[in-house]
C-alpha cells in the first residue's frame, strides 16, 4: 500500500515536471524539428515562459512537419530588419496585452523618436532595431542578470555597435565611448564596484528613445541624479558663462563618458584648464579648496580627540552627535563648489569648522589632567610626611636601644 | 585609657582565644613567630619575642611582603569593583564604563586594581628569581619554592580571568590568544577548557561568567591558601638566612618590624597610586566576537609561551609543543625535587647556569612573541 502511494507520488511529480519544463511549447509546436538552434535559444526566453510561440512573430503553421505547409499563409521570415520594430509593437504597444505584466507600451513610440528609430525609418538598415539590443529568440527580462539589457550588461550591449570603428565611421561617431565610459567614475562604480544604482549608457541617453543630450541640456541630464550640484551650478556664474562660450556645461570640467570626479585637492588645477594660471578665477578655486580641506582637517582632528577621550573613558556621546552635524555641513558644502562662489561654500565650511574646533577645545579641557597631577603631588606630600614620621620613630627606637 | 583597654582585652580574652587570632594573623605576614596558642596573649607574645629572630620587612625578603600587601590591595579593590560589575556579555562593558565614568573614584579603583595585578605578577617573578639565586628551595625550604611557584601560576590565572571581565575588544582578543595557549597544553588544557566553557578560540557567554566566578572565588582563595602555607612553612623551618644578618630580641624589635611594615605599605600604595594616575590603562570599545582586532597578543607574561607556540608550529604538531610547555611548567614547580645537591649557600653553578639560560630563553621568546602578536 505504502509502496503504491510512493509510486503514485513519483509518477505525479514526473508528470508535473514534464508539463512545467516546457510551458508554452506545446506538443503542436514542430518548428524546432528543423530549427533546433532557434528552439534551444528560444526555450530560455521570457516569451517561451509566457506562452508566446514561434508563430506569434513569424506566422505560418507550427503543427506540421512539412516544410511547404509550415511556411505557407502569413508566414514572415523577418529577414528585413526594418520590419522588426513594427512586429514587436504588435504586442508591446498594445495596452490590452501588456496590462497584466504591468509593462509600459510607449517603447515603440519612443523608439521612433530615437536616433536609431529615425535612421531605420530613413532606410538605414545598419541602425539598431529591437533585436540588436534584446536578442532575437533568446529575449530575457531586463531584471535577469543574463539579459543583454540587464544594467551591468548594457555597456557591452551598446558597445557591440558603438565600439565598432568601421560601423561608426560613416556616422562620424567616436568608437571609444564605451572604453571611455569604463574608465570613468560611473563605469568603475557599475562594473568594478558592482554598484547596481550607478548609471549605465541608458541612464543619460534614454532607453528606447535613445539620443545624445544636446548642448544646453547636459546640466538637466546630470542633474537628474546630481540635484544639489545642478542647483548650485545654475545659481553660479559658470552656467551663463559656459552657455555664452558654448562650453558643454558639466562635461566641460567632468568630461563625458570618461566622467572624472574632481577631488577637492585638485579643484584649482582643474580651474586652470580654462582660466589663466594666476588669474582671479584660479585663485578663487584655490581659496575654495583651502576652505574645504581646512574644514576636513579640523573634523579629523576633532574625531581623533574624541577617540582619545573614549579610551579614558570620558562621556563623548554629545560630542559624537555634534561631530555628525559638522560632517553634514561639510557634505552639504561639497556640491556648493559648483556655485563657484566663495561665500556660499564658506558659510557651510565655517559652521563645520567651528563645531569641530569647539569639540576639540571642550575635550582638551576635559583631557586636562592638571587636577589629577596636583592631587597626586598632594598625596605624595602626605606619603612623605608619613614616611618621615615612621623613620623618626625607627630612629628613636634605635637610639633608645643604643642608650640602654 | 590604658586600664580601660586592658579591661577590654581581658574581657575579650575570657571569651575568645586572642592568642589563636593573633597567631592566625601572623600566618598572613603580620609577624613571623611561632606562638603558643594555649597561653594568654601577653605571655605568648613575650615568649615569642624572647626568641632571637630576624625581620623580614628588610632586604630581599620584602618581596614576599609586597606580595601580601598587593594581594590585600587586590582583594580590597576587587571587592569594591564587584559592587558595580555585572558579569554578562550584554552589560559587562556598560557596567565597567559606569564604574569608570560615573562612580566616584571608580576609575581610580579600577586602575589600582589593574596595576596591582601587573605589579603582583612582576614581583612574584622577581621573588622566584631571588629564591633561585639564593638557593631558597633546598631542604628544608622546598615548600617555600613550591608555594611561591604555585602562587605565581595562580596569579597568572587570576590576571587572565580578570582581563576578560571588562569585555573590551582588547581584553576579549587578548583572552582568546591566551585560551589558544592554554588549549594547546595537554591534560591541563582539557580541564581548563572544560572549566571555562570555551573551546580553542572562542569565548562564550559561559566563559565570561565562569571567569568571573574563578576570578573572585577560586583564585583568591588559592592565593590566600598558598600564602598561609608559605608562612606556615617559614615558621616551622625559619626565615631564609642572609649573610651577616643579626638576630634580634625584644619588643623594640617588634615595633621596628611593624614600622618597617608600615613604610613598605606606604611605598607600595604610593607606587600604585602614581601608576594609576599617570599611566592609566586605556578602556577600549566593546568586544565584538565577529571582528578580530589586529595586533592583540596574549598578556605580557604569556608572550613567551605564545612566541614558542608560534615558532614551533612550523616544526612541531601543537600537542607536542603543548607537552613541552607542560613539562617546562611542571619542572619549574617541582624544581626542589630535581636539584637535590646541597651547597652551603645559594644555587649550585649547574642549576644557576640552567636558570640563567631559562630566563634568557624566556625573555627571547617574549620578544619574539611580542613581535608576532
Amino acid at each position: 500500500m505504502k509502496r503504491n502511494a510512493a509510486t503514485m507520488t513519483n509518477a505525479l511529480a514526473i508528470a508535473a515536471l514534464l508539463v512545467l519544463s516546457a510551458p508554452g511549447v506545446g506538443a503542436t509546436e514542430q518548428c524546432g524539428e528543423c530549427h533546433p538552434e532557434e528552439r534551444v535559444s528560444f526555450a530560455s526566453s521570457v516569451h517561451a515562459r509566457e506562452g508566446v510561440g514561434c508563430t506569434s512573430c513569424h506566422g505560418g503553421d507550427d503543427t506540421t512537419l512539412d516544410s511547404q505547409s509550415a511556411h505557407r499563409g502569413e508566414f514572415r521570415s523577418l529577414s528585413d530588419r526594418s520590419e522588426i520594430p513594427g512586429v514587436c509593437a504588435e504586442c508591446h504597444a498594445s495596452q490590452e496585452r501588456m496590462r497584466p505584466y504591468n509593462l509600459p507600451v510607449d517603447q515603440y513610440a519612443l523608439y521612433q523618436t530615437s536616433r536609431h528609430g529615425m535612421a531605420v525609418a530613413g532606410g538605414d538598415d545598419r541602425a539598431a532595431v529591437c533585436t540588436d539590443c534584446h536578442g532575437a529568440h533568446e529575449i530575457r527580462a531586463a531584471d535577469d542578470p543574463q539579459s543583454t539589457v540587464y544594467g551591468r550588461n548594457i555597456p557591452d550591449t551598446c558597445g557591440r555597435c558603438h565600439a565598432d570603428a568601421a560601423l561608426m565611421e560613416p556616422y562620424g561617431l567616436d568608437p571609444q565611448v564605451t572604453a571611455n565610459y569604463r574608465s570613468g567614475v560611473h563605469g568603475k562604480a557599475l562594473l568594478d564596484a558592482h554598484q547596481s544604482a550607478a548609471p549605465n549608457c541608458t541612464s543619460c541617453h534614454g532607453v528606447h528613445g535613445g539620443a545624445p543630450p544636446s548642448f544646453g541640456d547636459i546640466d538637466k541630464v546630470c542633474g537628474s541624479c546630481h540635484e544639489k550640484a545642478r542647483r548650485a551650478f545654475l545659481a553660479g556664474a559658470h552656467y551663463e558663462g559656459m552657455l555664452a562660450a558654448e562650453l558643454p556645461e558639466c562635461a566641460a570640467c567632468h568630461a563625458h563618458h570618461a566622467i572624472r570626479q574632481i577631488d577637492v585637492a585638485a579643484i584649482a588645477s582643474s580651474c586652470s584648464e580654462c582660466h589663466d594660471q594666476g588669474s582671479a578665477q584660479v585663485l578663487l578655486g584655490e581659496k575654495i579648496r583651502t576652505l574645504i580641506l581646512a574644514a576636513e582637517q579640523e573634523l579629523q582632528k576633532a574625531e581623533e580627540r574624541i577617540r582619545e577621550a573614549q579610551r579614558i573613558p570620558l562621556e563623548v556621546e554629545d560630542h559624537l552627535s555634534r561631530l555628525e552635524e559638522a560632517r553634514t555641513y561639510l557634505t552639504e558644502a561639497h556640491p556648493l563648489v559648483h556655485t563657484v562662489s566663495q561665500e556660499a561654500v564658506e558659510e557651510l565650511t565655517r559652521r563645520a569648522r567651528s563645531i569641530a574646533e569647539e569639540i576639540q577645545h571642550e575635550i582638551y579641557a576635559e583631557l586636562d589632567r592638571t587636577v589629577a597631577h596636583v592631587g597626586l603631588a598632594g598625596f605624595w606630600f602626605y606619603l612623605i610626611m608619613t614616611l618621615a614620621i615612621l623613620w623618626a620613630y625607627k630612629r628613636r627606637l634605635r637610639r633608645g636601644k643604643s642608650g640602654s | 585609657m590604658n586600664g580601660e583597654r586592658t579591661g577590654i582585652l581581658e574581657w575579650l580574652s575570657r571569651r575568645l582565644n586572642l592568642t589563636e587570632i593573633f597567631s592566625l594573623l601572623t600566618s598572613f605576614g603580620l609577624f613571623y613567630a611561632e606562638v603558643d596558642n594555649r597561653k594568654p596573649l601577653r605571655e605568648a607574645l613575650g615568649e615569642a619575642l624572647g626568641r632571637p629572630s630576624q625581620s623580614y620587612a628588610r632586604g630581599p625578603r620584602i618581596l614576599g611582603l609586597i606580595v601580601v600587601v598587593l594581594i590585600a590591595v587586590e582583594i580590597l579593590t576587587g571587592g569594591l569593583l564587584a559592587l558595580y560589575y555585572l558579569p554578562t556579555p550584554e552589560s559587562a562593558h556598560a557596567s565597567v564604563s559606569t564604574i569608570m565614568r560615573h562612580v566616584g573614584f571608580g576609575w581610580f579603583v579600577h586602575q589600582v586594581h589593574f596595576w596591582g595585578a601587573q605589579l603582583l605578577v612582576a614581583v612574584l617573578i622577581l621573588r622566584l628569581i631571588r629564591f633561585l639565586v639564593q638557593g631558597v628551595y633546598r631542604a628544608p625550604r622546598e615548600l617555600v619554592w613550591v608555594c611561591g611557584a604555585l602562587l605565581l601560576l595562580v596569579c597568572f590565572h587570576a590576571d587572565l580571568t580578570g582581563r576578560i571581565l571588562p569585555w573590551t575588544s582588547g581584553a576579549y582578543w587578548s583572552g582568546v590568544r591566551a585560551l589558544e595557549i592554554i588549549a594547546a597544553v595537554p591534560l591541563y588544557g582539557d580541564v581548563g577548557m572544560f572549566l571555562i566553557g570555551g573551546d580553542q578560540a572562542s569565548i562564550s557567554e559561559l566563559t565570561l561568567i565562569r571567569s568571573y566566578i574563578l576570578h573572585i572565588g577560586l583564585f583568591p582563595a588559592l592565593a590566600v591558601l598558598f600564602i598561609y602555607l608559605h608562612f606556615s612553612t617559614v615558621r616551622r623551618v625559619g626565615l631564609s638566612e642572609i649573610a651577616g644578618e643579626v638576630k634580634e630580641v625584644g619588643s623594640d624589635f617588634l615595633r621596628n618590624h611593624l614600622a618597617n611594615l608600615a613604610i613598605l605599605l606606604v611605598l607600595v600604595i604610593g607606587v600604585l597610586v602614581t601608576l594609576a594616575v599617570l599611566v592609566p590603562t586605556p578602556f577600549l570599545e566593546e568586544a565584538d566576537p565577529f571582528s578580530t582586532v589586529p595586533g592583540v597578543g596574549p598578556p605580557w607574561y604569556l608572550l613567551a609561551p605564545f612566541g614558542f607556540l608560534e615558532l614551533s608550529s612550523a616544526v612541531l604538531p601543537s600537542w607536542a609543543a603543548g607537552t613541552v610547555l607542560l613539562l617546562v611548567f611542571s619542572a619549574f614547580v617541582v624544581l626542589p625535587l630535581l636539584d637535590r645537591t646541597r651547597p652551603r649557600r645559594g644555587a649550585g653553578p649547574l642549576t644557576l647556569g640552567l636558570a640563567v639560560v631559562a630566563v634568557v630563553v624566556w625573555i627571547l621568546f617574549t620578544f619574539y612573541g611580542a613581535r608576532v602578536a
